[in-house]
């Protein structure tokens, strides 16, 4: 009897075990793709690289920014989604398409092209009075420090097609 | 901003910028009929939508808090003191501006005892979120609710 006690694990005991088993192994699972990138920046995603279609065709683009909705699958660490995501696109002077992001650089708000009328022609922030320039460059003296970030676009088979959000530094 | 770490350590940032609170108000049961039941997860989903979408392009400005849930059957005075406690809480930060959403409009009767200002939407008790027609009616309401809260943004 005793004999068989010594080897007998208790229930206890075993759910402890089991339990420090499972988080070790949590912790190796996250600590496992730090070392990753630690060690191999090659093998770290590739977040860009992904065109969706914008709806809208090369020749409806004017010098006029116009707003765009466009959906993208968007994958974090815990769900999976589809995102609206919102453009302001029009035809520089030089013929050349921006795709401007409405993200406010302050704090997030989305700005509105000529809808406030003290402020014509220019990209505005509901929010704290944000001002951007036409071309999404942020005017001094308004809460955002950044000009607006620019999306990667491209144009195939007439169709406009928008990519990553390309933040920039302020001028 | 929503009710979730990053946000928060945004908000702690900045504050005084972010001077709207947002708290949905939604019943909650599980006894009454089927049609009941359909209705009341159908408010929850526009629920959620609106205010997605209202946190979306005003982050900077409105802080969107987890839903305030209530017992369908409870009665509105205990809720209403339950809910103006919530209101002191808010009230520590500097929030200048507590909107309540709500669909249910046992609300509306009591209003004046809340603290906060009361926005209350009329809906369909059913529908198909994902439907066309039900979409268009949901972002032209979303609009009006937009239009209202930067109305009162715009009168101080
Ligand atoms: S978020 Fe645009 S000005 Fe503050």
């Amino acid at each position: 009897m005793s004999k068989d006690k010594k080897n007998q694990v208790s229930r206890r005991q075993f759910l402890n075990y089991t339990l420090t088993g499972v988080g070790g192994f949590m912790a190796a699972g996250m600590l496992a793709p730090m070392v990753r990138f630690a060690i191999d920046p090659v093998l770290q995603p590739d977040e860009g690289g992904e065109f969706v279609s914008a709806k809208i065709s090369e020749e409806d683009i004017t010098t006029e920014p116009k707003r765009v909705a466009f959906n993208v699958e968007q994958v974090d660490a815990w769900y999976e989604s589809t995102v609206e995501k919102v453009a302001w696109v029009y035809k520089q002077e030089d013929g050349s398409i921006i795709a401007l992001d409405p993200t406010c650089t302050h704090l997030g708000c989305f700005v509105g092209w000529n809808d406030n009328e003290n402020y014509p022609e220019h990209f505005y922030c509901p929010c704290h009075d944000g001002l951007y320039t036409k071309d999404g460059v942020n005017v001094p003296n308004t809460p955002p420090t950044a000009p607006l970030a620019v999306y990667e676009h491209k144009i195939e088979n007439g169709i406009l097609y928008l990519g990553k959000a390309i933040p920039r530094e302020e001028a | 901003m929503k009710w979730k770490r990053q946000d928060m350590q945004q908000y702690l940032k900045s504050k005084e910028y972010i001077d709207t609170a947002i708290v949905p108000l939604l019943p909650f049961s599980m006894e009454g009929n089927d049609e009941d039941l359909l209705s009341l997860t159908y408010q929850h989903e526009v629920m959620d939508v609106f205010t997605e979408r209202l946190e979306k392009e005003y982050k900077g400005r409105i802080f969107r808090f987890p839903t305030y849930s209530y017992l369908a059957t409870s009665k509105i005075e205990d809720e209403v003191e339950r809910l103006n406690g919530y209101y002191e809480q808010l009230k520590t930060q500097p929030f200048q501006f507590v909107f309540y959403l709500t669909f249910d409009a046992k609300w509306k009767k009591h209003e004046k005892n809340l603290e906060g200002q009361l926005l209350w939407l009329p809906i369909l008790k059913d529908g198909d979120i994902h439907q066309e027609e039900t979409k268009k009616v949901i972002l032209d309401q979303n609009e009006q609710i937009t239009d209202l809260i930067r109305a009162y943004w715009s009168e101080t």
